[in-house]
Formats: C-alpha cells, structure tokens, sequence
C-alpha cells in the first residue's frame, strides 16, 4: 500500500492554527492542503465584518481551503437572498482558496430548507457543501445527504458545475465510509468518487481502515495499540 | 428550484444504499455463514459424508476469496460481489435427497408413481432438487388432515392458538438465514428484499395474528371459523402471499391445504417448520401441482372456501368452474399497480417509488405510471438515469436491485414489448441483455396511443408504462379507466390534491407520497377485477369468519343447470281476469318515478287463496339496463352525501312507513299474513331503516398506526350500484332489510322484489318516489330468474345480492365472472330475516361497502 499514495485530502485546523499547520506539513516535505475552519465556527453568530475578516487572515496565514458556516438564522427566517449575498461575500474573502460552506444541516429544521440552502451555497460559488461542523447534536444523517446530493446533480443538470460534497461528523468505522461511498456513486456516480468532489470529513476513521485492512492482510482483528497513534 | 422533498421515501433509500454498501466493500464483505445448523433431524443426519461436507466449504470459500480484486476494487470504484452463501439451503434439500413431496400432516408425504418437475434455478439452471406433483389422490389426503385436525383446532382457546403462531414466529426468525436464502435461490427474487422485508413481515404477520387470536372471543364473538381452507397460489406470487392468507385462516381456528405451483419449495419449508412445532400437524398442509388441480382441491368434501392468487384470466375461469361447488370463493388477482405524479410531487422521491413498485424485486407486477404533462421531460430524464444505476444479477448477491423470474415471466414482459412497439410504443431499457440471458432488464415504456391493446392490457413484471395527464380530473379518469383496481400511489406536495386524488381512485390501496408500504394490520385488497378479497387487518379476518350458527355447507352443484338457457326469456303471461279490491301502484320505479315497462305487459300476482290481487309490470332486460342507467347517474351525488344527509333520508322513509302502516298490513294480510304477524313486520321494517340511519353515524373512519410515521385511514366506501334479488318470504322485511344497508353505506340500487308478493315494495315506492333522490332506488318487478340473469350478466353492476334459488345463486356465480363483481348468494336457503343477526347483523355491514386504505406518511 505505501506505493499507492493514499493521503488525506487536506488537514482542517482552527484558524489560530493555520500557520503551525503549513510550517509542520512543509517541514515533513508533504503538499497536503491546509483547510481552515472560518466564519465564527461553529455557531456563525458573530458579525459579518469579523467573519470576513477571519477568512481573509486564514487564507494570509496559507490555509487554501476555507469551511464557512452558514448564517442559520437567514435559513430559518427564510431570507435567501442575505443568504445569498452573505456567502458571495465570503467568496469573494478567500480570493483563490477553495471555499466549502458547511450548512449544519441538524438545525435547519426541514429537508426543503436543506435543498434551499445546498441550491443557493452552490449558486454564490462555493466548491464544496458540507452537511454539518461536526458540533450540532446531529450531523451528517443519510436523509439529508440524500438531498443535498440531489441538490448538487440539479446544480449540475442545470449549470454544467460539479460541486462536491462533504459529510462531517459522526462517521467512525470503515463500514460507515463505506455508505457513504456508495451513496455517492448511487446518486452521483463515479465521477464524483474522487478528492477533488468527495470529501468525508472525520477525525477518528483512519484507525478503523487500519484496523480493517490489517484483518483483511492478518485474518486477525488488531488492538488500537498494534497500529501508530492518529 | 422550489423542490421539495418527502421525507419518507428518502429515508428509505438511504436505508437501500446501506445494505448495498457491502458490495463496495473490498476489505470484509460479509458473507454468509458456513454450517448453518439446519432445524430438523438428528445432528448427523446433514452433511452426509465428510467428503461432501468438505466440497460444500470449499464452494463458500472460493466465494471469498475475492482478494485478488480488492486492489481493482480500490481504482475502479466498481461493485464487488457481495454474494449470498447458500450452503444452508442446498443442506436443506440434502436432508430430503434434493426430492420434495408434499408437507401434509406433520410429515412428509412422498407418494409414489408420481411425476415430478425439476426445480431449477431460474439463472443458471443448475437443478436443484425435483418435486412430485400432486394427484387427486394427495390433495385427498391434505383436505382429510386438515379435516381431522379442524375440531381439535377450532375448539382450542385463542389464547392457545396464539401461542401456536407465535412459537411458528419464533422458528422462523431462528431458521431466517434458511428462508430467504432457499426463497432467493430458487425464485432468482434479490436476497435483499427477501431478506430485509418478507422474512420480517412474515414474523411480524404471525405476531399481528397470534394477538387477534388471543382476543377473538371478545373482539370477534358471533362469528366461527369457516373450516378447511383451500389456498391456490400461483407462480409469481411469493411465499408471504401464502403467509397473508395462512396467518388470518389459523388464528381465527380454520385449517389450510396450500395448492403451491410446482417446484415452490419455501412454502414446504414452511409447513415443514410449523409440522414439527408438535401438537397441532395438521392444521397446515402444502401440496404441490399443477393449477388444473384447484377444482379437485374446491370439490374436496369439508373444504368451506377457496382462496386464489393469480392472474385475472385464471381467476376467472376458476369462478366459472368453481360456480356452485364451494360456499366462498376469494379472488386476489393482478398484479400491476398505478402511480400517479403530479406536477408538485417531489420528482427524485417519486423515481424511487416507481423502482419500488417495478424494479426492485417487491412487487410481482408491472406499473402503470401516469405523469403530469408539465413534469414528464423532467421525470423522463431523473428515470432514464436512476434505470441506468439498476443492477440485474444473481439473487443471492447483495448488491443486486433485481434477479431473474424465469423464462415464463420473462416471454410475458417480450411479448409485452414487442406488441407494444408495434403498436407505436417507445421503448427504453438502460443497456441491453442477449437474448439467451435469463435476465430482463428494466424496461419504461412511453407513447402508446391511448386507444391500443396494450394500453388497456395488464403491464406486466418489470415493465413501467408511462402516460401523460394535464388536470388531475383527467388524470382520475385515465386511472380509473381499467378493469383493475389493485393498488396505486399519489404523489403530490399538497395534501389537498394528494387526498382528492386518493378519494376518487377506485382501488383497494393508496399510498400517499411512498409505494408498496405493507404493515399487517392494514388491510389489502382491491376492487373490479383485482378481486374482492381482503388480506391483513380486521378485513382479512372475516374473510375466514362466518356469522356463528351458520347452517352447514350441503353441496348443491346443478350439473345439469345450462347456464345459456337460465331465465333467458320470460314465460309470457295472459290477462287472468279483473283484479279485485285496491289496484296496487303500477309500473317499474326507474329513475324516481313509476315507467310501463320495455316489454308492454304485465305479470298477475296472485293473494294466498289463489285470487287475483293485482298487476305488477313485466320488466325485462331494457328496464334492467335503464335502471342501471338511473343508478349510476344518481350514485355521484348520493356518494358525496354526508353520512348524517343519509342519516336523514333514512329516517324519514322510516316515519313514511309508519304513517303506510294500514295500508301495509292489509296488503300483507291479503297476502295470508296473520295480522299480528303482519303488523310486527311493518313495526320490524321501520325500526331497521331507523337502525340503519344511526349506524350510518357510527361508521366513521378508523385510525390505525402502522410501521410508518402517520397514519393509514381504513375508508369504508360505497361499492357503487349494487343489485339485489330480494327472497320471497318476508316481502317487506327482507326488501327493507337489504335496502336500508345498502343505502347507509352510500350505494345506489337495482332492487327485484319478492316474485310472490311485490306489491308492499312498490307501496314503498311511492313514498320512495316524493322522498328519495331520482334513480337511488330502482325496482324492477317480473320474471326472477330472467332479471337476475340480467343483472348477474350486466358488466356495470358493482355488486350482487341475490336471495333465491339454489340454481339461481350458481348462475349467479357463474355469470359474476364476467366483471368478476362480489356476490352474495344464499342458495336457495331461507333467512331469518325477523333475527337481529341474520336480518341486520354485522355480516350486511361486512357487504355493504368496500375498504379503502389509505396510507399518509408524515415528514418535511
């Protein structure tokens, strides 16, 4: 497997931490991008200038991918267009970076409001939608995915642009990714089943495709501490 | 952009992506396990040798090894295999040295000098086992089991019985792994909904019965059992089809032989796993055979009725030959279901509907697919591209959304195909099979002109037909243009339109905004040619019920009886001479007023003496076909009626009878009715219409909660015209008797009165004629026998009532094939009309309209 490889997609830190994450990925000599978590994370109730601000020193800092949080209130009081005008912003702050806007899918409270925000997030330019931070109390469910993925082949159908899709929070185990891979290709197929589209974004996976694989090597289950720390 | 999105069926297909995951999986699949332990015989006796034994793990083995395309897997991001062991069945039939016979009493029954067919599997062909076919002989000897076992099983507490069934629950959740792996294996249906979705329901059916079994001699008191039951499958109908019918017959205390196709061998397996359950063998038998031996099964002494799945043209003929020969006969028939799309459905969560019900191995039939002209372009495009993501293959694989039926289905859904390209047909199929593949892909076919033979034609398994509406009136007209009246779905947003549309539908199931949503307390059935009999919930109950003290079953078969000549015209009468005393009203009541009849003559009615009372009309096949005419002009408005409008209507017609009192008695006394008696029937007949009038308050609809999140509404509508042939006796009592049912439940009638003595009907007519809307009663006097073939011929009569003779009720139930309407016939026995339970018991309540679920799921 080592010829193969297989990376993260990128390395997503708080803001604060984006100039340690450069300075340690270049010191090991890997080109991993560095996404950075912006706009107020993970409530988004700050205000508009400071979460501007916010990106525009992450991206100075070298972040190249920014994860944005919707303004939840515009979704629930049903002002599409501030919603609308509020992510150009932030479009417009990451200048080349990549800009994922993460909807927090668990509190908007209906899966219409879910294909309304996927439609506009799309529509002010954002590359990928992601369901949730990771802190609502509930995070990336299938229902939801199901929409928002249908939200993003819409998107295609009507404007030629894929947008990718990012699932956060939750996803633990192998199997779990497993899913989620295969809901991808059922409802946006293989075309979407590369980095560049997909992303899951989890930090307690890697341990459990180790675990997986070294059984499928071994034919033995290992213990945590038979596989490196992650 | 404003989509919006039904939270129901998204759910679900999430829940489908799941279980297809695995087959993405290229580290540990999960496959079946090795040396499942089979539930009968000794620990020893399977597995014969250890050579065999050693071949057998070998095969499941080699299925694992899918290593070397682990690494592929990783690049191409293709599907795996995810394949199904099925060691264990193949085990199961070593246990019977791959020869099945019969599962009759507790034990097999293997006779010999017997044929017997290869059971194949329908994708590669391999045989798997053979299986004996039935004669005569056999399906003797399961109806004298079933017989036997009768008194022990419908004398047991329900208490008991519903132990019973719940234990059979249990050993078919313990054996699960061998069910649907020998259903999937020798059907070719994907693992996937055998696995996920029968196996379960069939626990959950026996669960849902053992409880209406416990609570039977309360909920259900003044109904018995039927008695044996004679259940016919047929080949495309799976295993949980005899489960739906088996569940209610046992727990209600009825035994059952299954006539099961050949080389079906869940079903033996089944019996197999209820047999050895231990004190009760017999009260479910499987034998297995050709169809041509359901008659013999029908004329078997002691079997009470005869349940038949299978297509329509087979059920047919089955009423015709089965006329007279078994006291019920219940037809489920069809298969083809309807979704209807409108222009502010959820378009991607309707696509996963119409995979449902055609394309994922759950339904047995086609689907007939209307669509609102401003979303076709759009629903043409999101189901081309869901169709090119199906995948046809093995059922045993897990990853598989469809198997293979078999050659039989598979030339249905050709010829289907081909006729209807030729008829102008587009045709659509993501891909393409050759032709030797026992594979057939899924397939949408679109622009048949709405006049062609296939449009009217029954689509057949895996076939969708799609069509065009632009206003939801037309699309009601194009759903209920068909002979078939099954099951459909409507998909709409709004629940204003969803409702109105699942109101007008004239089919036993709705599904709002989901498809194929099946719970065993809801009922299911349908309507038309699909068949009037019921499965699940309290529906399905009484169809093995009969109201308690019923008289036995003597078979009064007429051989001799030529159904082209019965009443074919009738006897001409002569003028007898002056009538005496009051001349009663004259003229047939069609259409809200008394009308001379189509033939011009009369009939005389002659007193108890012998003395001429009067002259009734000679009606005749014209007034027949103007009364229906009237019917089902008056039906609309009647129908749309509020229960307490009906209410109303009732209770007046009973205060104008009261104040008629005088006048009926006499009429009745001239009659040779003593005059208490006479009075007391009066008395008797306006309380019925009052009685009637209140319960047309209660009927209400219930509310019951199923599997899903919202509710399933249990509607009680009205059949539409129904026909009644009153009896002689009771000449005012029975009429009202009936009629007062009929119109509580929203029916509009055809009524023949009593042939001896009509002339207290036609009384009630005239006070009918001010009360009453124009054509809601009709009442045709004349020859009996010639207006019941009339109206038991006439193809736009809903149902038939018919109290007369022996020979009457079999061409009653002969002549019903032809629309295949519900008859109710009493075979020349008398009623009690003056007994509250024969006269307006819950059996008239029961027969008086039809069920309707309707299923309304919840979510945003």
């Amino acid at each position: 497997m080592h010829d193969k490889g297989i990376t993260t997609a990128a390395v997503c830190v708080y803001p604060a931490r984006v100039c340690d994450a450069v300075r340690a990925l270049k010191a090991a000599g890997c080109d991993i991008p560095v996404a950075s978590v912006a706009t107020g994370f993970p409530a988004a109730q700050t205000h508009l200038k400071t979460r501007l601000e916010e990106i525009r020193l992450a991206v100075e800092d070298g972040a190249t991918e920014i994860d944005v949080v919707i303004n939840r209130t515009l979704v629930l009081t049903g002002q599409w267009k501030a919603l609308y005008d509020e992510i150009r912003q932030f479009r417009k702050a990451c200048g080349e970076a990549h800009l994922k806007t993460i909807l927090a899918t668990g509190e908007l409270g209906s899966l219409t409001n879910v294909y309304k925000a996927s439609m506009i997030a799309m529509m002010a330019g954002s590359d990928f939608i992601k369901t949730s931070t990771g802190k609502e109390t509930v995070n990336a469910t299938f229902p939801v995915a199901i929409v928002m993925l249908r939200a993003i082949r819409d998107f295609f159908w009507k404007t030629g642009n894929k947008v990718g899709f990012k699932p956060a929070g939750g996803i633990r185990s192998a199997k779990d990714s497993l899913v989620w891979l295969s809901l991808i290709k059922e409802e946006l197929g293989d075309e979407w089943m590369k980095p560049e589209l997909f992303r899951i974004g989890a930090s307690t996976l890697l341990a459990d495709i180790e675990r997986q694989i070294y059984h499928h090597v071994t034919g033995r289950y290992a213990a945590y501490h038979d596989l490196p720390m992650s | 952009m404003l989509q919006t999105t039904s939270h129901a069926q998204t759910y679900k297909r999430s829940n489908r992506v799941l279980r297809r995951s695995y087959a993405l999986c290229p580290v540990a699949p999960p496959f079946g396990l090795e040396g499942a332990v089979l539930p009968f015989g000794p620990p020893g006796s399977f597995g014969q040798s250890p050579a065999v034994r050693g071949k057998r793990s070998e095969r499941v083995m080699a299925a694992t090894r899918t290593a070397s395309r682990a690494c592929e897997i990783f690049t191409t991001l293709e599907y795996g295999p995810a394949p199904e062991s099925h060691a264990c069945a193949l085990a199961w039939l070593d246990t019977q040295d791959r020869h099945l016979g019969h599962y009759v009493n507790g034990q097999w029954l293997k006779p010999e000098h017997r044929s017997s067919v290869p059971c194949q599997d329908p994708i590669t062909g391999e045989n798997l086992a053979s299986c004996l076919q039935a004669q005569s002989e056999d399906v003797a000897a399961a109806v004298e089991a079933a017989r036997a076992s009768l008194e022990n099983w419908s004398t047991q507490p329900g208490a008991i019985r519903a132990q019973h069934l719940t234990r059979l629950a249990k050993a078919i959740q313990k054996h699960q792994r061998l069910l649907w792996t020998l259903e999937s294996l020798v059907t070719g249906r994907a693992v996937r909904e055998v696995r996920d979705r029968d196996v379960p329901l069939a626990q959950q059916l026996l669960q849902y019965h053992a409880v209406q079994a416990h609570t039977q001699e309360e909920a259900l008191a003044g109904w018995e059992p039927m008695g044996v039951i004679g259940l016919i499958l047929s080949p495309t109908f799976p295993f949980l089809d005899m489960m739906w019918r088996i569940c209610p017959a046992l727990a209600v205390g009825c035994t059952v032989v299954v006539l099961v196709p050949p080389a079906s061998p869940t079903p033996l397996l089944l019996a197999q796993l209820a047999g050895e359950l231990g004190p009760f063998p017999g009260i479910l038998n499987v034998i297995s055979g050709p169809a041509s031996l359901g008659p013999v099964l029908a004329a078997q002494p002691g079997v009470q009725k005869v349940a038949f799945c299978g297509a329509i043209k087979e059920g047919r003929a089955l009423r015709r030959t089965l006329a007279g020969w078994v006291p019920e006969l219940g037809l489920a028939l069809g298969a083809e279901s309807l979704l209807l799309l409108t222009e502010v459905a959820d378009v991607d969560s309707a696509v996963e509907g119409i995979v449902d019900a055609a394309w994922s191995d759950r339904s047995p039939g086609g689907l007939r697919l209307l669509i609102q002209e401003a979303v076709w372009d759009e629903t043409m495009r999101r189901l081309q591209e869901r169709m090119g993501r199906l995948r046809c293959g093995h059922g045993l694989d897990g990853a598989v959304d469809m198997g293979a039926r078999g050659a039989a289905a598979r030339d249905l859904a050709q010829r289907y195909v081909s006729e209807a390209q030729s008829q102008g047909a587009q045709v659509f199929q993501a891909g393409s099979e050759p032709s030797d593949s026992p594979f057939f892909l899924p397939t949408l076919v679109s622009d048949l002109p709405p006049a062609s033979p296939c449009t009217q034609a029954e689509v057949p398994w895996p076939l969708v037909v799609a069509s065009p509406f632009r206003t939801a009136k037309e699309a009601l007209a194009v759903a209920n243009g068909t002979p078939r009246g099954g099951s459909a779905s409507v998909w709409s947003e709004r629940l204003g339109q969803a409702l109105e549309l699942a109101y007008g539908l004239q089919v036993g199931t709705v599904w709002i905004n989901a498809h194929g949503l099946r719970d065993p307390a809801v009922p299911t059935g349908g309507c038309k040619e699909s068949g009037s009999s019921w499965h699940g919930g309290q529906d399905g109950l009484y169809e093995y019920l009969r109201p308690s003290g019923t008289p036995a079953w003597i078979p009064c078969l007429s051989k001799t009886l030529n159904y082209d000549a019965f009443g074919l015209a009738p006897p001409s009468t002569l003028p007898a001479g002056p009538e005496t005393g009051p001349a009663p009203p004259y003229g047939l009541f069609v259409g809200g007023r008394f009308q001379a009849p189509g033939a011009r003559s009369s009939r005389p009615i002659r007193d108890s003496q012998g003395s001429l009372q009067g002259y009734v009309a000679e009606g005749g096949a014209k007034d027949i076909r103007g009364a229906v005419e009237a019917a089902h002009q008056a039906a609309p408005g009647w129908m749309s009626q509020s229960p307490a409008a009906r209410a109303a209507l009732l209770w007046a017609l009973a205060a104008a009878l009261q104040r008629r009192e005088p006048n009926l008695v006499s009429r009745l006394e001239r009659h040779g009715v003593e005059l208490k008696v006479a009075k007391a029937e009066v008395e008797l007949s306006v309380k019925r219409l009052r009685a009637w009038g209140a319960r047309v308050q209660a009927q209400g609809c219930a509310l019951q909660v199923a599997e899903l999140r919202g509710p399933v509404l249990r509607l009680r509508e009205p059949l539409g015209v129904l026909a009644i042939v009153c009896p002689d006796e009771w000449p005012l009592l029975a009429f009202v008797s009936l009629l007062a049912p009929a119109l509580a439940h929203g029916n509009t009638v055809v009524l023949v009165p009593s042939g001896a003595c009509p002339i207290p009907a036609l009384e009630v007519c005239q006070e009918m004629a001010t009360l009453l809307p124009a054509g809601l009663v009709n009442v045709v006097t004349g020859d009996r026998d010639h207006l019941t073939r009339c109206l038991a011929l006439h193809q736009d009569i809903q149902a038939l009532w018919y109290f007369g003779s022996a020979q009457g009720s079999q061409f009653v139930e002969w002549a019903s094939a032809g629309n295949l309407k519900p008859v109710w016939v009493n075979r020349g026995c008398p009623r009690a009309w003056d007994q509250e339970a024969e006269g307006a018991g819950p059996e008239l309540e029961r027969r008086a309209a039809r069920t309707k679920a309707l299923w309304l799921p919840m979510g945003d």
